[in-house]
């Protein structure tokens, strides 16, 4: 079966699909990979060419075995990841390419193809994606339709038409499906994880070890108000709590999320412990793939009823699937930006959020002893240590020294050059030092308002620390002490805040936020912003939650069965409607309007039971009706002149009118001698 | 085109062959001349390869529902809609189509019957890859792209002699995707005369069924030059007048006549220990030489007597007579 060759249709479009295919997901493969991919495609032209020959049995053994070694080491033996077996999906795809000797195989190709072509949209699902991919499986569907072609059909842009051709068909029903197929909840966890991939805030901080902070503009999240927009000085994302310190490191308390993977949406029974006083603010947040569990909100969030959220004791809300968020999210919050936060403080927490590791930090140590012996109560001595922040000369900055053991120490005396962390870190700990209770909490702070479609697109740069000190009667309360040192930032934004040292986005000079100030710019990217809200919302945010609203607000009483009807009678219906298309459109040959005319009076002849032979002409036609009826006759011999005319004589005008209007003479005459 | 990729499970299967089956078929699809296929007559169902890609749309809806996400759904949507689609380009490309009986190709037993049947389309649409035959082994593609119409000839092979109908034509289409495979089988009421495969027998005993004829001179002889006619394909080189060729041009042939001129009777007694088929096998050997020769040569079968004649007529005419001695309901095609 050697013999058999994939018809030229058929491999140009193959390549041309594999490439399309394979290109995004380029920056994510292994260099050596890539590669591959290159050399299997080289490779694959060379034996069209009839210049090399497909690889031998052992060769294949060979490259399968390196392959698989390759992956196994390249990723360090965790090939569970995503990663990992989207590159192996790649490899599979590029050596099937090799062995495709049989039409089988092609088919397999093609197969992959497609599925190939699906993951990318576990890493991105934005609008040119989404259409890049649309044109991708348009190529798969050439080498398809390729395939089944006879050698001789030599015009792929034919076969490209009628790939496209056959998507553009598909679409009105691809679209009932997508709005009333019942989306339900995942069938069991997806065990597969994202290494890389993980993009946003994380779950620890030590200033000290950033010695320049480079911040993406990729968006964090969007967020949509029902009322109006709180200030900016509100607009405090909180999405984690860190408690523990070692000196160095602030981390996450460790079994902190344990009980949620046990025991996902039962309302805790500390949640009493929030106390509402008003400003709340309903909103909803679509929430970018960040394979993190934490879920961003304003203090303090209410649990949503999502069967998907739960809220941990450090009154956050967390993702409940381990896999983390893995597609944009969307959920809804409810938040009292007035509240009172665990008024009563039991001994273990207090004692874990005022436990530092000993003998650290001496000269902090004695400057907190120092402003301690000033202040009255809690609240004067973080007043006091505030206004220290605002009085010395601390700068804000996202190039700090690096410092050393004393971190602390070497960052409130020595250098005075920071950022948040800086500040928020050094904060906690001189509470803590006092015998204070406060814990660093990390999030986004403030966002940029899009009027267009109404909602605060928070960026990658809007990530923020702050502190949090619990004063007796009042709960935990916020303090940001690098409002105290750059107000800019809180105000205004990360970009006005370092303005003068000009590293806003300093890694990234492409990025059209650096470009603010130009003000058509800023609109064109404020609108492409508000359809990409859109999109988020209505495409990418569908789910089953979305779907039973959306669906609720047109059908009142919405069940399964009946969506199940309604998706296969409107699914068939288009069907019908498309088949129309197709099969007519194709078949019949298209009459000129003289043929139509005459027809139409061939029709009613008929119907006075004188239908015309076949094979007999007009004129013979003609001679035998008017026999049969004499009353016709003049009509008859008036249409049958008109049509010879039209039809045979070459110098007659060619306009049908005149034998519409003979057809419809005879046509009165016919109806009114009948009866 | 002749692929065993391209064609799965056709009337190999059991349920195809079944006589509940063909009887189904037959009220169906009655036999004639010439079919329009349309809806009443094509089969389709999905492919093998129809099949894998809904277990692969199948998983992706799995992943789709399992990472909750809407662009795999909607791709998944997608190419479920184009499966469906394709059922109707799949249909299409075989709607429409008119095939029409050609010419039967006679053949003697054990070779290759040739049949032509002409496949034409109406109206704008294109027929791409349509593929058809009666055997399985020996499928013919066909296109019809800017041809209005096209003319293929099928070959079957034949096992006895008499009427070979070839039975039931399959035509099929996998085009455009290769999901869905469209056919039908269409009987075009054909049939090709099979004669005898013929099995040599030794020298005629000339005693028998040999008359002398008059001694009026016939041409067609070796022995004495009687004139030039024009050359026609299958003369002899040796009589070619190539002198006259060299001069003129024209190819003339000379003609001889011969003295001798033989009446043979080929009789259906000459081979008396033998059965029927071995009769009729020997005897078509001779009508086969003899119509090389010159002799004239009759047939003498049991209730048949043909009068000694010559000439491509005479001898179809015998062959025809030894192919369907003693057979008249033809014989069907269908292997057993």
């Amino acid at each position: 079966m050697t013999g058999f060759q994939i018809p030229r249709n058929s491999l140009v479009w193959m390549l041309a699909a594999q490439i399309a295919v394979i290109a995004p997901h380029v920056p994510r493969l292994p260099v050596w990979v890539t590669s591959i991919c290159v050399g299997c495609c080289f490779w694959r032209v060379m034996v069209y060419q009839g210049r090399w020959s497909y690889p031998g049995r052992w060769a294949k053994v060979v490259f399968v075995v390196a392959g698989l070694i390759g992956l196994g080491v390249g990723y360090k033996g965790r090939v569970y990841g995503l990663e990992p077996a989207v590159a192996l999906l790649v490899i599979a795809f590029v050596f099937k390419l090799l062995e495709m000797q049989h039409k089988r195989d092609a088919y397999i190709v093609i197969l992959l193809g497609y599925f190939v072509a699906i993951t990318e949209f576990l890493f991105f699902q934005s609008i040119p994606y989404a259409f890049y991919m649309l044109f991708a499986v348009v190529l798969i569907t050439a080498a398809l339709i390729g395939l089944n072609q006879t050698q001789s059909h030599l015009q792929p842009l034919k076969t490209l038409k009628l790939a496209a051709t056959l998507m553009v068909q598909s679409i009105p029903m691809m679209l009932v499906l997508f709005i009333l197929f019942p989306r339900i909840a995942p069938l069991w966890t997806v065990p597969l994880e994202s290494q890389a991939a993980k993009s946003g805030v994380t779950d620890r901080m030590s200033p000290g070890d950033i010695a320049s902070l480079s911040l993406s503009p990729e968006l964090a999240f969007k967020a949509s108000f029902s009322g109006a927009i709180p200030a900016p000085g509100q607009l405090y994302w909180r999405g984690l709590v860190l408690e523990n310190y070692d000196g160095k490191t602030w981390t996450r308390r460790a079994n902190l999320t344990d009980s949620i993977w046990r025991n996902k949406q039962s309302k805790p029974v500390w949640a009493k412990d929030i106390e509402r006083l008003g400003s709340t603010q309903s909103y909803s947040i679509i929430l970018e793939p960040t394979r993190q569990n934490w879920l961003f909100s304003l203090a303090t969030a209410d649990l949503p009823a999502n069967a998907d959220i739960a809220m941990l004791d450090d009154y956050t809300l967390a993702y409940v699937h381990r896999r983390g968020v893995t597609a944009k999210f969307k959920y809804a919050v409810t938040s009292d930006l007035q509240y009172r936060l665990e008024t009563e403080l039991s001994d273990e927490v207090r004692q874990r959020n005022t436990s530092l590791p000993s003998d650290s930090n001496p000269r902090t140590r004695e400057l907190v002893s120092a402003i301690l012996a000033l202040a009255s109560n809690d609240a004067d001595y973080v007043n006091r240590v505030l206004s220290y922040f605002a009085d010395e000369k601390f700068a804000y900055t996202l190039q700090p020294p690096k410092l050393g053991d004393d971190d602390i120490d070497e960052f409130l005396f020595d250098s005075q050059r920071g950022f948040c962390e800086h500040y928020a870190g050094s904060f906690v700990f001189m509470m803590r030092a006092a015998g204070v209770p406060a814990r660093v909490v990390l999030g986004y702070q403030g966002g940029e308002y899009n009027a267009r479609a109404n909602y605060i697109a928070v960026h990658q740069f809007d990530a923020h620390s702050w502190a949090e000190v619990w004063y007796e009667g009042r709960g935990w309360v916020r303090v940001d002490p690098t409002q105290m040192v750059s107000p800019e930032r809180i105000q205004r934004g990360l970009e006005s805040a370092v303005a003068e040292e000009d590293t806003f986005l300093a890694n990234s000079p492409l990025s059209w936020l650096k470009y603010r100030q130009l003000l058509w710019l800023q609109d064109l990217r404020q609108q492409l912003g508000a359809i990409g809200h859109y999109w988020d919302n209505w495409v990418v945010g569908y789910n089953p939650r979305t779907q039973l609203e959306f669906l609720s607000t047109y059908f009142e009483d919405i069940n399964a069965s009946r969506l199940g009807l309604l998706m296969l009678t409107t699914f068939f219906v288009l069907l019908g409607i498309v088949a129309l298309f197709v099969l007519r459109s194709r078949n019949t040959r298209l009459l000129t309007a003289v043929d139509q005319q005459y027809l139409r009076f061939c029709q009613l002849l008929g119907k006075q039971g004188l239908a015309r032979q076949p094979g007999e002409g007009p004129w013979r036609y003609s001679e035998r009706v008017s026999q049969a009826r004499p009353d016709l006759a003049p009509a008859v011999t008036r249409v049958t002149q008109e049509y010879t005319r039209m039809n045979y004589d070459l110098g007659a005008p060619n306009n049908s009118k005149a034998l519409k209007k003979a057809v419809s003479a005879f046509r009165i005459k016919a109806l009114t001698t009948s009866v | 085109m002749a692929n065993t990729d391209d064609y799965a499970g056709a009337p190999e299967n059991r349920l195809w062959r079944s006589v509940w089956f063909q009887r189904w078929l037959n009220r169906r699809l009655p036999p004639a001349n010439a079919v329009v296929l349309n809806q009443s007559n094509i089969f389709i169902l999905p492919t093998r390869q129809g099949i894998y890609f809904l277990v692969l749309l199948f998983f992706m809806v799995l992943a789709a529902i399992n990472y909750q996400n809407s662009l795999i759904f909607g791709l998944a949507f997608l190419l479920l809609s184009f499966f469906m689609v394709s059922i109707l380009h799949t249909f299409g490309n075989l709607s429409g189509l008119t095939v029409q009986a050609g010419t039967a190709r006679a053949a003697f037993a054990g070779e290759d019957a040739s049949f032509s049947v002409r496949l034409s389309r109406q109206g704008e649409r294109h027929h791409e890859a349509i593929v058809l035959g009666w055997d399985p082994e020996r499928l013919i593609g066909a296109d019809l792209i800017e041809a209005e119409a096209a003319q293929t000839r099928l070959f079957v092979q034949s096992k006895r002699r008499g009427r070979l109908n070839p039975g039931r034509l399959l035509i099929q289409t996998h085009y455009p995707v290769g999901l869905f495979r469209a056919w039908s089988w269409v009987d075009l009421d054909m049939a090709a005369v099979i004669y005898p495969r013929p099995v040599y027998a030794a020298d005629l005993p000339t005693a028998i069924g040999v008359n002398p004829g008059d001694e009026s001179q016939q041409r067609n002889g070796v022995d004495d030059f009687y004139g030039f006619r024009d050359y026609q394909p299958g003369d002899s080189l040796r009589h070619v007048a190539w002198k006259s060729f060299a001069r003129t041009g024209d190819l003339l042939v000379k003609e001889f006549s011969t003295s001798v001129d033989r009446q043979v009777w080929l009789d259906w007694e000459l081979f008396p220990n033998l059965d029927r088929e071995s009769r009729l096998s020997r005897l078509c050997y001779w009508v086969v030489t003899l119509g090389k020769s010159d002799d004239e040569y009759g047939l003498r079968l049991p209730g048949l007597e043909v009068e000694p004649d010559k000439g491509p007529e005479h001898q179809e005419r015998l062959l025809r007579e030894l192919a369907l001695f003693e057979l008249q309901p033809p014989v069907s095609a269908v292997k057993t």
